[in-house]
């Protein structure tokens, strides 16, 4: 059989992704809601600095997933999770680690925007403030290089006291987005980060992602296909709680390997 | 991946707009079986009214290319076509064009059939065999792309050799020719520029059967060698 590969060269092999480009490593990763299984012996590398994002129709497991990476999951009673996720080299799960420290380290972002009912400027320095920093010059650069770094600084230089109830949707979600950074995380999870956002700064927040991996590992749950194809370097596909496919994007999209993933994203009964 | 099934969409109207292009290129294709044949039947028997017909049918081709580009245009724009839908779409962009390219070639035949009405032209017989072999591989071309047949488009893609070689036998019969009677050499360069045409309508079914190849497995073999294309059916 000829290499196919030397035909239509593909992405860095997931699989074998060394631990020094590896971000996140997910380890047989089993979870149930009480007696319900809801995820089946997730195994997958995460890359470090690039946009990974989790595709499949609604119930198949991809934000319980998204939220097992920063123990979110603790959360729900009933929740039992096992296997590893390992944030360089550390098992996540295990007993020694601190969540309010892990989530220092894993930002996440949810779907609807959630402002804290402040200014923008003290939404921004919110988590600096809570880690007891508030010495002001430090809180001025954080505030400024995050609502940089969120492509929100020129928008709303001019008004940083303001409430940040005042600002669009679209705005409240990059607020959130620098909120989110100004910890300095190494992940950032976003869980359907536009879904109520319109199209024009659904665009802007895709725009904002690309950027975004320059310094941190993005992670994104999305109900829009194309906004995966658009926006990741590579893309996983759930389906009832197991990892069907998971493989660069551009392959994912155009030479998908499992029947399963095809049915999916060419919208075919499956 | 070769699961290629091209309906079941949850959509029904994406299922017609695929249909729809996919039945525009075989109706094409159809024509343009026509066409060659016609214009080597024209050639063969010297009749200038059918090679006339030939060219102004040519139009038809020209319009199929123009209304299917745009449909497949108008479905990428729509529905973002993803997996073999995309492999789909971009198969018959290329597809169409070069069936407008086989158009063309079937053209350039046509009028050397009246520009050379009348002149003493070396017999014409290779060059018949050569217009007959690629006339099947146009056909066998088309068929697997209805049939989305791998095997039958490999099998159009490795008979391009027979039609390269006669290609060379008829260019060396013509430089003899030429040379024994200069006087010739306007109408003979005429029968070459033919010969180049059929060659590349052999060319064309190359290129079409690629695509295919493509469509079905997903892999672009453009700049494979027979081996490695042969090996994706063993």
């Amino acid at each position: 059989m000829i290499d196919l590969s030397n035909l239509n060269p593909k992405g860095e092999d997931l699989a074998s992704l060394s631990a020094d480009n590896t971000a996140l490593e997910i380890k047989n990763l089993n979870l149930y809601y009480g007696d319900k299984q809801a995820l089946y012996n997730v195994s997958m590398k995460i890359p470090k600095g690039k946009v990974t994002a989790f595709i499949g129709p609604s119930g198949c497991g991809k934000s319980t997933l998204l939220r097992c990476i920063n123990r979110m999951n603790d959360l729900v009673d009933l929740c039992k999770v096992d296997g590893n996720i390992e944030l360089q080299g550390i098992n996540i799960y295990d007993k020694s680690v601190d969540v309010a420290s892990l989530r220092r380290r894993i930002g996440m972002v949810f779907q609807r925007p959630n402002p804290f009912p402040k200014s923008i400027y003290e939404n921004v320095v919110y988590g600096l403030r809570l880690q007891g920093i508030n010495d002001r010059r430090t809180l001025d650069e954080a505030c400024e290089s995050s609502l940089r770094g969120a492509a929100l600084w020129n928008e709303v230089k001019d008004r940083l006291h303001d409430n940040a109830f005042g600002l669009s949707g679209g705005q409240q979600q990059r607020l959130v987005i620098a909120r989110a950074i100004a910890i300095g995380p190494e992940v950032l999870l976003l869980d359907e980060p536009t879904s109520a956002l319109d199209p024009i700064s659904t665009l802007t927040i895709e725009e904002l992602i690309t950027e975004l991996k320059q310094k941190f590992t993005v992670v994104i749950v999305t109900h829009n296909m194309q906004q995966a194809a658009r926006v990741s370097d590579q893309t996983a596909f759930m389906y009832m709680g197991k990892l069907i496919e998971y493989s660069d994007t551009n392959t994912l999209f155009t030479t998908p390997k499992q029947k399963q993933t095809e049915d999916y994203i060419t919208g075919r009964y499956g | 991946m070769e699961n290629l099934n091209l309906s079941r969409h949850i959509s029904g109207q994406f299922n017609n707009e695929l249909e729809n292009v996919r039945n525009q290129v075989m109706q094409m294709g159809g024509l343009i079986e026509q066409q060659l044949m016609d214009a080597l039947s024209a050639m063969a028997e010297n009749d200038i009214e059918l090679a006339r017909k030939v060219i102004i049918k040519d139009n038809e081709v020209n319009q199929f290319e123009t209304t299917v580009d745009q449909d497949c245009s108008r479905i990428i724009a729509k529905r973002q076509p993803a997996a073999s839908d995309l492999r789909l779409i971009l198969t018959i962009m290329k597809t169409v064009t070069e069936l407008e390219r086989v158009g063309d070639s079937v053209t350039s035949i046509a009028k050397m059939v009246i520009e050379n009405h009348g002149q003493k032209v070396p017999s014409l017989i290779g060059l018949e065999n050569m217009g007959q072999i690629v006339s099947k591989m146009l056909h066998n071309a088309l068929d697997a792309f209805t049939r989305l047949d791998l095997h039958a488009a490999i099998a159009v893609h490795n008979e391009d050799k027979k039609v390269n070689r006669q290609y060379e036998s008829i260019l060396r019969e013509l430089m003899t020719f030429m040379m024994e009677d200069p006087r010739s050499v306007p109408f003979v360069l005429k029968v070459l520029a033919s010969a180049r045409s059929i060659e590349r309508i052999g060319d064309r079914c190359q290129n079409i059967c690629e695509q295919i190849v493509y469509l079905v497995k997903g892999v672009d073999v453009r700049h494979a060698t027979e081996e490695e294309i042969n090996a994706l059916i063993n």
